[in-house]
């Protein structure tokens, strides 16, 4: 096995915000102080070794990006400032732009231009399309958003978008499981994948290999904006309208779009408390790091991860305001918000998910769940070989 | 001179607590009838230095024996002008490492002053050597290159003359090659600015240029040397103090090298060197039809670090190889380059232009064995990448690289060594049997032309190199007088080699200066003293004229020695050699050194009290055995010290002197031999373990076992050792039994 060099993939991996990891001499003190680098999969120093030698074909098939959570460890220790912790972070955004057959991801990461368009375009079309597209008999008098976009439109759109997002990224990840397993997808057997089959699920929920990181403030943060998250995107997409309305399969009581507000205690609203001071905390909190540079993972901050933050903090900021101006019974403004919301929750979930850095919620646990399964395939043929 | 013996004791420092002063001082008193003996509590101090300059001023006393702290310290108090002094080790080697009031450490502190006074009587002031010629301060440099320009120009801007002589049409060296360099502060590529250095040169007024020279010719020694340079078709002499020999490298040849290098098998495989003169000339372009290059990969090591070829690191390839590639990308920005290493070797600040390579973009393979295969104008390099564990494919490249190595120019020409031996049979089966010793590698490489007896050039320490030892003698070869600086003595950058030079001439300054008093230089640096031949007895053995590391004797037709007093370091090597003993120093002799160990007073054998001496070289051993007292580190009792010059000086009469009057053991501390020697005179513990080699005659002569006679290697940082070696010692001689000759 011989591999060609291809000096270029560095000039191409620039624009997904690679600026140091040429300065890297290969002293392996990031593998070494790193908490979750193993003896079966070391990096971040790997990973560095092929961005510089341009073996695209070898970064396609590493789990290791998705291995890493970024704590910033090794740029720290880095004695040369080749931050081999951004390096990981652009593996990242560079496999999510390789596991995309659409191609819209590469275009969205290495185009500022582009990125922007796109949002703005999509935000200006879903206000558009509000405005074509509402009842004919807007309630002036209350704030009810049900009488201006019934819930149960909302939820048919709602579905119609789910099912997109749904397709695109899980053949993304389906992508990301074949390069993954390179020449092993055909050779391990069924009953390995199913007896990893928890692991999915647990690293899905706690991302708990983060918690061994040194910082666990990044683990926490991250914990907060990732449950925060689930928990509305649940609500206003399998809830919205309290299951599956469509197959008059839904639980008025847990319905999310309504006209009358839930009394305090309810589980719903406190659940909605709950993800928005937790998104709020987590993006606050992400945004100034980022602003301030306060730590490694923050210092570098390429174009996706401002349009990341910024989309999530707006929505849930409008979100907010929408709450309030329904409880202060402001009709026009509370529709207005209302249309603004979705303007920026929309484009934030479909150009996110599936192609650009929500796509990780799929990636990492899959991937994370595919190594194990590999090390218990390897561990089976050790057994059987001796 | 009239000796007048003084001897005083101080009590400061634990002496006067540990030992029965009194009783000391009989022994200068009563037994040696010594006029003066005082004690003071504090004889360092302005004090008890005063009491002695009364004695010096009032009592006309000229030879002092100061019974107290060893003499590596305070040698600046007990300095007195006109004066010989001996400095009685009693503090470190007596009461610091013995049983404080024992009978035994009395009778050590006893023997230590017997065997001074016995040393101080056979001691002369040595009177400065002056020749009868002028001593010359001008200084020769050979070699008009980076190195040559800078030490002739720090010469002469110290005030001294300086003649320069160099081998091409025009000054300049290697760096004419050269267009860009990168030197401090090693952040980019900069243009070569040798003119400026050139112009200076041959524009100071006090140095003298000879280009498309060479020397003919160097007799004489340190002060008195004198140099025929042949330039334009006639001979001029110089008459020169010091020389510094700055005469360069050459690149090794890359024909010499492996075939997976596949140098000759086309032309677009070059050498660094090569791209050097490419450059110069033109852009950098394919080397076989002048196209752009758009692809390019450096191979570092090329013949080096490989016992086969270099087996030494030429230290500056690396970022040679690193300036070479940001020049190829300078000139083409898409240009795929790559650097192609075994280690990346950037030392001090050069690493920063590694990071500026690896910023501009050039890839790195760490490899250990890459291969070149040449198809066409095309080059493909195959390389095992240590860090990727895969092998790497170069494709499509227009030009390799190879990073070929520093050959210093002595390395060039036959071994002078050899072809002695072939003279003639007699002469080289008596060498046989009497050398066993391999003799220095000296090559006919037509540089200095020294009129020396061992040889016409300088002797190489190892690969060629005529360094003597580049961590503690830099610049300093094993002719006294000679300095290397530059590549000739190591490879090294051109910021180096400044340094180099700087250093190199400051050291030939030193040498023109001390010479002109009469001093030695570095290591015995002022010492006034030189070997002195009683030539009546020679028997032309040529023993000393061999065996002196410097090379300092000559010899006439009949193998007389002709001693050269300059070129001597005064390590007493030659006095040890000869088998004769007619080469002693005014205060270091055979006699002396005799008369101390039969000072040494030996108890009978029913008294059970061995005793071993110990012959120990001064300048690493003794500081070693000062320090073990220092630490307090409990010695044997039976021991008793004489420090030696050099190990390499031992007489083996002193051996048998010492066994025949009853001294059961002696234990010899010199230095490491070999390769990685630590010796100040660098052959010296060499030659004494080889004299004692022959000791088995001695011993079986006088009926006594080998087990007698002991060598040990002591560094420096070898103190803590010592306790445990030398009680090891007294056990063996426990064993082996008391000399039969106690008494006699």
């Amino acid at each position: 096995m011989s591999v060609k060099v291809d000096p270029n993939l560095m000039k191409d991996l620039k624009e997904f915000g690679l600026t140091d990891a040429n300065k890297c001499f290969h002293c392996g003190n990031c593998t070494a102080v790193c908490p979750l680098s193993t003896p079966e999969n070391p990096f971040p120093r790997k990973l560095v070794k092929y961005a510089q030698m341009g073996l695209k074909d070898k970064i396609l098939q590493s789990p290791e990006p998705w291995l890493c959570y970024y704590c910033g460890d090794c740029s720290d220790t880095c004695p040369r400032g080749a931050d081999p912790g951004e390096t990981m972070m652009v593996m990242r955004r560079y496999l999510t732009s390789l596991y995309d057959w659409t191609g819209f991801s590469r275009k969205f990461y290495t185009s500022e231009k582009f990125e922007i368009i796109a949002v703005v375009v999509l935000g200006l079309l879903v206000a558009l399309g509000l405005w074509i597209f509402h009842a004919d008999s807007p309630n002036m008098e209350h704030a009810y958003i049900n009488s201006v976009w019934p819930v149960e439109s909302m939820e048919i759109a709602d579905l119609i978008m789910g099912g997109v997002l749904a397709i695109l990224l899980l053949s993304n990840t389906a992508r990301c499981f074949l390069f993954v397993l390179g020449d092993l997808k055909s050779k391990i057997p069924i009953k390995h994948y199913i007896a990893e089959a928890k692991e999915l699920v647990i690293h899905l929920f706690t991302q708990k290999q983060f918690s061994e990181c040194t910082d666990r403030m990044q683990w926490i943060v991250h914990l907060l904006i990732m449950t925060g998250y689930s928990t509305v995107f649940l609500m206003v997409v399998v809830f919205l309208a309290g299951g599956l309305d469509i197959i008059g399969l839904s639980w008025e009581k847990i319905r999310f779009q309504r006209d009358v507000i839930y009394p305090i205690w309810h589980p719903m609203r406190l659940l909605g408390y709950y993800a928005t001071a937790a998104i709020l905390y987590g993006t606050t909190y992400a945004i100034i790091g980022r602003i301030k540079k306060s730590k490694a993972p923050y210092k570098n901050s390429h174009g996706t991860d401002w349009m990341f933050l910024i989309l999530l903090q707006l929505t849930t900021l409008t979100g907010i305001f929408i709450h309030f101006t329904r409880l202060l019974d402001w009709p026009l403004t509370t529709y207005v918000l209302y249309a603004i919301h979705l303007g920026v929750a929309v484009p934030m979930l479909v150009l996110e998910v599936p192609f650009a850095k929500w796509a990780h919620l799929a990636y990492r646990p899959v991937v994370l769940y595919l190594t194990k399964v590999k090390e218990r395939y390897a561990r089976e043929q050790q057994a059987i070989a001796s | 001179m009239e000796h007048k013996v003084a001897v005083y004791i101080c009590t400061g420092c634990g002496i006067g607590d540990a030992l029965d002063i009194e009783e000391l001082g009989k022994v200068a008193t009563s037994e040696n009838s010594v006029p003066i003996c005082k004690t003071h509590p504090n004889l360092c101090s302005q004090e008890g230095v005063e009491l002695i300059k009364s004695d010096i001023a009032g009592e006309g006393a000229n030879t002092l024996a100061i019974a107290a702290c060893s003499p590596r310290v305070m040698y600046d108090a007990f300095d007195f002008e006109n004066c010989i002094v001996d400095r009685v080790n009693i503090r470190e080697q007596v009461v610091w490492c013995q049983k404080p009031n024992d009978e035994d450490t009395q009778m050590m502190a006893e023997d230590y002053l017997r065997m001074s006074l016995a040393k101080v009587e056979k001691m002369e002031l040595p009177e400065p050597y002056q020749p009868e010629q002028e001593v010359s301060k001008n200084i020769l440099v050979v070699g008009g290159g980076l190195s040559g320009m800078t030490s002739a120009l720090e010469g002469a801007k110290a005030g001294y003359s300086v003649v320069l002589v160099e081998k091409e049409a025009q000054l300049g060296g290697f760096q004419n090659n050269v267009k860009q360099k990168v030197t401090f502060p090693y952040k980019d590529v900069q243009d070569n600015d040798i003119d400026n250095l050139i112009a200076a040169v041959t524009g100071h007024d006090k140095i003298a240029v000879y280009t498309g020279a060479n020397i003919e010719k160097t007799s004489g020694a340190p002060g008195l040397f004198d140099v025929s340079i042949k330039a334009n078709g006639s001979t001029v002499d110089h008459k020169v103090g010091a020389i510094v020999l700055a005469a360069g490298w050459k690149p090794y040849d890359p024909t010499k090298l492996d075939e997976k290098l596949a140098f000759g098998a086309s032309d677009n495989v070059i050498t660094n060197a090569m791209f050097e003169e490419m450059f110069k000339e033109e852009k950098i372009a394919r080397p076989s039809d002048k196209q752009d290059v758009k692809n390019a990969a450096f191979l570092q090591c090329a013949g080096q670090r490989d016992p086969n070829h270099l087996p030494y690191c030429s230290s500056i390839c690396c970022l040679t190889a690193l300036r070479q590639a940001c020049q190829v990308k300078a000139q083409n920005p898409d240009a795929n380059v790559y650097v192609v290493y075994k280690e990346l070797r950037t030392p001090g600040q050069a690493e920063d232009f590694y990071r500026k390579a690896q910023e501009d973009g050039i890839t790195f393979i760490r490899c250990q064995d890459p291969e070149v295969k040449a198809s066409g104008n095309q080059l493909t390099v195959e390389a095992d990448d240590e860090l990727l564990g895969e092998k790497v494919v170069l494709e499509d490249l227009d030009m390799v690289v190879l990073a070929t190595g520093m050959v210093p120019v002595t390395a060039f020409g036959p071994d002078f060594s050899m072809e002695e031996t072939e003279e003639g049979e007699e002469e080289k089966k008596k060498e046989e049997e009497e050398e066993d010793i391999i003799a220095d590698i000296i090559r006919r490489s037509d540089i200095l032309n020294l009129e020396y007896r061992q040889g016409p050039e300088l002797p190489a320490l190892r690969n060629d190199f005529p360094d003597s030892h580049f961590i503690c003698f830099p610049y300093e070869t094993r002719r006294t007088g000679i300095y290397a600086a530059g590549c000739v003595r190591r490879p090294m950058s051109t910021a180096t080699a400044m340094e180099d030079a700087t250093g190199a001439i400051m050291k030939a300054i030193q040498c023109v200066e001390l010479t002109s008093r009469g001093a030695a230089v570095h290591p015995r640096v002022g010492d006034l003293s030189f070997p002195e031949l009683f030539m009546q007895r020679c028997t032309q053995c040529k023993r000393c004229t061999m065996e002196c590391p410097f090379g300092a004797y000559n010899e006439d037709e009949k193998a007389n020695p002709l001693p050269n007093p300059t070129r001597c370091r005064r390590c007493g090597i030659c006095m040890g050699s000869c088998p004769e003993r007619i080469i002693s120093f005014k205060n270091y002799s055979v006699d002396m050194i005799g008369s101390m160990i039969k000072a040494i007073e030996v108890p009978e054998e029913d008294e059970e009290k061995p005793r071993v001496l110990m012959l120990v070289c001064e300048n690493d051993a003794y500081p070693a055995l000062d320090m073990t007292g220092l630490k307090r580190m409990e010695l044997s009792p039976y021991i008793r010290v004489i420090p030696l010059r050099c190990l390499g000086s031992i007489n083996l009469v002193w051996i048998a002197d010492a066994l025949s009057k009853g001294i059961d053991g002696i234990i010899l501390f010199g230095c490491r031999p070999g390769d990685d020697y630590q010796c100040h005179f660098i052959t010296g513990s060499e030659l004494a373990q080889y004299r004692l080699a022959k000791i088995a005659e001695t011993l079986d002569r006088l009926v006594l076992e080998s087990e007698r006679v002991r060598v040990e290697e002591i560094a420096i940082i070898d103190w803590e050792r010592i306790p445990e070696i030398v009680e090891e010692f007294m056990e063996t001689i426990e064993e082996v039994g008391p000399n039969p000759y106690k008494g006699w």
